[in-house]
């Protein structure tokens, strides 16, 4: 497939507007601020390509965008980029940001017309600095250039983006934690509803979307929906999609492709990681970042990497951040060290996820080291059942229950091993970071 | 299918003929249907759930809730199921909608709520033995009614040894590590106080509240943090470690400690008073109670005066109540056949109940006396939050307002305290109800004024001055060991009840009063608070719709110009 | 109990921002509605100017913003990358999550407790580095990732490792 996202990754200068330009950037949003389109029109079309949030929900863009109130009583409307990539194995965003940031801002400006928003915010993870600065200067290009700012190119269109940092939270990579984080707060996600269309920073009604999400907008208006749609695995799971494969893999790296690309192709492919580092086998694949529930080496067969796919097989696409582990390593090994980042993680503030996340990683850090009991695999079980599906305010407790509930459930003679033997199975441990 | 308007039936005869007027359209009910476990009950649609369901006589266990802060919806243990909604919700949270269905009893709900609780115990120190709270804490409840019997936490248990036994503002001591996170001090800071003194800081299962460094929990009403806090993390200094609650007998009162009159209850065991906690009246003080009145509670139990004294010449001795108040009858007159009643002076106080201060002025009034005043001292302003509003007040004392209506103003050619102490007057016998009615009780300068009339008589509790200076001296009981109404800055008429009877032979000071009086030939022996207020009600314009019966919450006097103006 | 951030080291006088930061600041105050949004951006100026940021900075910056000190220290330690004490010259991040685990972040973290004679959350003896571990960066395919202050160093190796640890101590 031809490369769409990061078809300029890679190119000389490829993060400044000239050559964006030359590349055909920013002609959308002149077509659209020139009045080529309404906002409804351009709203009209996300929603029938099809597309779908690239941040780890998939939840459809254009209906999304639909949500917010028709009369919003003299509040105004923000979009917020969400920036704060930080799902363990996810790396795209950062990838979209470094190199073309021009396709970012262009996203983040065609959505804001679309859904009459006058401000924007970028807000990025505070580890991204080098992504900062270059949208700092990409943004000056373009406000040099007249794109941003008011009264755009001599219209009634107006539009301010402002990128602001995060400073170490992952949970404000949730949308009401980052809306909490803008406002000046602890990033601790708010009870919803209200949801953010209706009630979110500032009270105003807010969407918040993915970089990735945003960067595919101008492309749906340059090349239309039609194209967007017919791209990808079927009509609910469409358009180009960026891949991060990680783990024990020869060709560890973003891959384009369309939507419900093969798990298979990716790992195994020529064009993508061609196969295991040293030939050694899969054990386990995780298909969608840390809080995606963990896929054996059987199960890899047949799974398309698309929201739908994935979902079959029992598990999410979420930021399609594919780690690869092969029979090497210790799959209690590695649910301790996935629970330790949910425990790090943990906002705080509600009483399930504030102590079952550490207590998590205290009974896994246990039957790593060798002290577990019979008692205990069945305890991780009863614990991770405890702490989901509206025990606590956001998902994030659902997403941490997904590495020691799927392995548990589909390596439970590693976790016997463990206990009986009270060492790993493996042998060969995978180094393990002092804590 | 068309969706138009349905036309007006065609009258016979052409257009032009108005139809019929419409039926009105059916009341908009102002409640909500809400079914409880299949039982519908109509609530206020403002309600919070938990509320609603305390309606409902339903019990929804919950620590972060409380009906003056701000939902946060985060302690996750009033989890209940909502038909249509298949996850379990916070009911906190879930908005009153019409026809909501509420399921309290399902298993979902039953072991919801064990695991809130398990989550909440696993950290939890075994502190009952030596903490406060016990007896009076949600986790304790909750964890019986809703919790597993047996713990199967094996780890270490995170703890926060530096924030524990340390005072975390002038009256509270905190013990962080049995800190449930629920945010109700530090909301309390920010939505009452105003003070936002408290945060949580660091994150996850790391969480702590505490204040800026260098920064105390140091508002007006920083006892009220501790009182919000549903366990002991934050507890009441002055309080800690003197009594097991449920030792503690719980009376209804009013503060003493200035005009706004909060509603406190006290806490006493073996009469002594052991601490004030505020008394729910959302029309006075909410839920409130400010630190310097929840301080007052240790005044209660101070006594100097356990006898009556009986000045002979230079030497003070002690004495029955009734010689002293046979002496004291005597004086009077003496002073009545000599000089007249303009040579007597009755002083009341604005600590003392409606009660005594009309009991004081009939008293006068039999004796034809007009010479009757009360005074107050003046304090900084107190203020306390009410739902949406702050009351406010800046007397020393509960009952100026009161001792006012009573009618302890100086009648037609009578004078007050201020020509006494001015040397304007010079009674011949001075009676002061309250040996402690005002800082000038304990100034030396005005004393000696006092100290001229050639018989002076105090009811007290504690020495001063005037103590020392008096003739007679009766021991008169504190607020805990006797009933009667006070009336507040707003005019709300408010009843408190008597904690413990005096100690003999220390009485409650209208029943010193009614002693005196019968010795003047004036009242009934059989009078109690009860008859006096009822005679009150009667004689006190502003005052009769007062129901003697129906004083639940107080009861707020119709407005008006209420200084009685005295007609002798 | 992983390392705690309950306490912000005091500064020993005040703090006042030099103007070149007011105007940063005042800058800043114009892109968002309330003061109060202002915080994160506002605190990173703080750590940019000092290095990073003590109980007088946030005591100023309460002062500027209009805020109860305590919600700024509640922001403060809620995120990580504010540090709470002088740290060394070189800050060395590296990332322990999932794919970089997998690669061997533990043996860099030994690598340079063994060079250097430090810990997580240590700083060595001469002020020169600090070493903590964070989560993921965003750096899995070129794990192991780390960085040091703001640049990035992937993939990392205990040769690279040692290079770089040279470099920064100057003995390139």
């Amino acid at each position: 497939m031809e490369r769409v996202l990061l078809a300029r990754v890679g190119k000389k200068d490829s993060r400044a507007i000239d050559g964006y330009i030359a590349d055909g950037g920013y002609a959308a949003w002149k077509r659209v601020v020139g009045g080529g389109l309404t906002p409804e029109q351009l709203t009209e079309e996300v929603k029938k390509s099809g597309l779908r949030g690239r941040g780890g929900a998939g939840f459809p863009t254009g209906v999304k965008w639909g949500f917010l109130p028709k009369d919003t009583k003299g509040k105004p409307i923000y979009l917020l980029c969400n920036a704060d990539e930080s799902e363990p194995g996810t790396f795209k965003d950062r990838l979209l940001m470094e190199e073309d940031p021009h396709q970012v801002i262009e996203g983040v400006a065609l959505s804001a017309y679309a859904i009459k928003c006058q401000t924007a915010y970028i807000y990025i993870r505070g580890e991204f600095y080098d992504g900062a600065r270059i949208l700092d200067r990409a943004l000056a290009e373009a406000y040099s250039k007249g794109f941003l700012g008011r009264n755009i190119m001599g219209s009634n269109v107006s539009l301010d983006i402002t990128v602001h940092r995060g400073a170490g939270a992952y949970i404000c990579g949730e949308e009401t934690g980052l809306i909490e984080s803008l406002e000046g707060k602890r990033g601790q996600p708010r009870i919803k509803p209200p949801f953010p269309a209706v009630h979110g920073v500032f009270g105003c009604p807010t969407i918040v979307n993915n970089v990735e999400t945003l960067a595919c907008v101008p492309h749906i208006v340059n090349r239309g929906v039609e194209w967007f749609s017919k791209i990808g695995r079927n009509e609910k799971n469409t358009g180009p999609k960026l891949y991060c494969l990680s783990g024990q893999v020869n060709r560890p790296g973003v891959y384009e492709a369309p939507m419900g690309l093969q798990l298979k192709e990716l790992i195994f492919g020529d064009d993508f990681g061609r196969g295991m580092k040293g030939g050694r086998k899969v054990k386990a694949v995780i298909p969608g970042g840390a809080s995606a529930n963990m896929l054996t080496a059987a199960e890899i067969e047949d799974c398309p990497l698309d929201f739908d796919g994935v979902a079959a097989k029992g598990s999410m696409l979420g930021s399609a951040a594919i780690i690869v582990m092969n029979e090497d390593v210790c799959i209690v090994n590695a649910a301790q060290n996935l629970s330790k980042f949910f425990s790090h993680e943990s906002c705080g503030q509600c009483t399930p996820c504030r102590e079952g996340t550490p207590w998590l990683h205290k009974v896994l850090t246990r039957i790593e080291e060798g002290e577990g009991r019979v008692e205990d695999v069945d305890l991780l079980v009863r614990i991770c059942n405890q702490m989901a599906n509206g025990m606590t305010i956001c998902v994030f407790s659902d997403a941490a229950i997904a590495p020691p509930l799927s392995s548990v459930t589909k390596f439970r003679d590693e976790y016997l091993h463990h206990v009986e033997h009270k060492r790993c199975r493996v042998g060969a441990k995978a180094a393990m970071a002092a804590v | 299918m068309s969706s138009a308007a349905p036309k007006p039936p065609m009258v016979p005869g052409g257009g032009g003929a108005p139809s019929a007027p419409a039926a009105p359209p059916p009341p908009q009910k102002d409640t909500f249907t809400v079914i409880f476990d299949g039982k519908p009950i109509e609530v206020p649609k403002n309600l919070n759930l938990i509320d609603a369901a305390k309606l409902a006589g339903i019990d929804i266990p919950h620590f972060c809730y409380h009906p003056r802060l701000s939902v946060v919806g985060q302690c996750r243990m009033c989890l209940v199921e909502i038909e249509g909604i298949p996850k379990i919700q916070a009911a906190c949270t879930t908005p009153l909608k019409d026809g909501l269905s509420v399921k309290t009893t399902t298993e979902k709900v039953r072991s919801s709520r064990a695991a809130t609780m398990e989550f909440l115990l696993i950290n939890h120190p075994l502190d009952c033995p030596i903490c406060d709270q016990a007896g009076e804490c949600t986790l304790q409840d909750n964890a019986f009614g809703y919790g597993h019997q047996l713990s199967n936490y094996d780890e270490n248990k995170r703890q926060f040894p530096t924030f524990d036994r340390t005072m975390i503002g002038p009256h509270v001591i905190a013990d962080m590590t049995r800190c449930i996170q629920c945010t109700r001090c530090i909301r309390f800071t920010q939505e009452i106080a105003g003070t936002s003194e408290l945060t949580f800081l660091d994150r996850g299962g790391r969480t702590l509240v505490w204040t800026h460094e260098g920064q105390a929990l140091d508002n007006d009403w920083s006892g009220c943090a501790a009182d919000v806090c549903p366990v002991g993390a934050l507890t009441v200094r002055e309080f800690r470690f003197r009594s097991r609650v449920w030792y503690l007998q719980k009376t209804k009162s009013v503060c003493p400690g200035c005009n706004v009159g909060c509603n406190v209850s006290i806490e006493s065991k073996e009469d002594v008073v052991y601490r004030f906690l505020p008394r729910f009246n959302p029309d006075v003080n909410d839920y409130w109670l400010c630190d310097y009145g929840r301080l007052r509670s240790e005044s209660l139990n101070a006594r100097d005066v356990h006898k009556a004294t009986l000045r002979h010449g230079n030497s003070v001795q002690d004495a029955v109540v009734p010689v002293a108040i046979h002496r004291m009858a005597a004086e009077i007159r003496q002073t009545v056949d000599g000089t007249g009643p303009s040579g007597l002076f009755f002083l009341g106080s604005a600590h003392l109940s409606n009660e005594e201060n009309f009991l004081l002025r009939k008293l006068a009034d039999h004796l034809a006396c007009a010479n009757r005043d009360v005074a107050v001292d003046k304090s900084r302003a107190r203020k306390i939050k009410r739902k949406s509003d702050w009351i406010s007040g800046d007397d020393a004392a509960a009952n100026f307002r009161g001792a006012r209506d009573m009618g302890l103003t100086p009648g037609k050619n009578g004078y007050g305290l201020e020509a006494v102490l001015s040397g304007k007057a010079s009674p011949e016998v001075v009676i002061v109800a309250d040996a402690d009615f005002a800082a000038a009780a304990d100034d030396p300068e005005k004393v000696a004024a006092l100290r001229k009339a050639r018989f002076l008589a105090v009811c007290a509790r504690t020495a001063n001055a005037l103590t020392r200076a008096a003739d007679v001296v009766l021991p008169a009981a504190s607020l805990a060991e006797k009933e009667g109404t006070f009336t507040n800055v707003e005019g709300r008429v408010q009843r408190f009840e008597r904690a413990f009877l005096p100690k003999p032979p220390s009485r409650a000071t209208w029943e010193l009063l009614l002693l005196l009086a019968l010795e003047l030939g004036y009242g009934d022996r059989n009078w109690t608070p009860a008859d006096l207020l009822a005679a009150i009600a009667k004689e006190i314009p502003p005052y009769a719709d007062i129901d003697p019966k129906d004083l639940e919450g107080g009861r707020l006097l119709k407005k008006g110009d209420f200084a009685w103006n005295g007609t002798l | 109990m992983s390392h705690t951030r309950y306490r912000i080291a005091s500064a020993g006088k005040p703090r006042p921002f030099p103007p070149e930061a007011m105007t940063r600041i005042q800058e800043t105050l114009k892109r968002y509605p309330t003061k109060q949004a202002a915080l994160l951006p506002v605190l990173w100026i703080a750590q940019e100017t000092f290095g990073w940021i003590s109980k007088e900075s946030a005591e100023e910056v309460a002062r500027i913003l209009e805020l109860p000190p305590s919600h700024v220290d509640g922001v403060l330690t809620f995120y990580t990358m504010y540090n709470l004490h002088p740290v060394g010259t070189h800050l060395l991040q590296v990332c322990t999550s999932i794919s970089c685990h997998l690669a061997g972040a533990g043996d860099l973290i030994a690598h340079c407790r063994k060079r250097l004679g430090i810990g997580l959350e240590e700083t060595t003896k001469d002020g020169r580095f600090t070493m903590i571990e964070v989560e993921c960066i965003a750096g899995c395919d070129r794990a192991p990732s780390m960085m040091v202050n703001d640049k990035y160093y992937e993939p990392m190796d205990e040769k690279k490792l040692d290079g770089l640890l040279d470099q920064l101590s100057g003995r390139a």
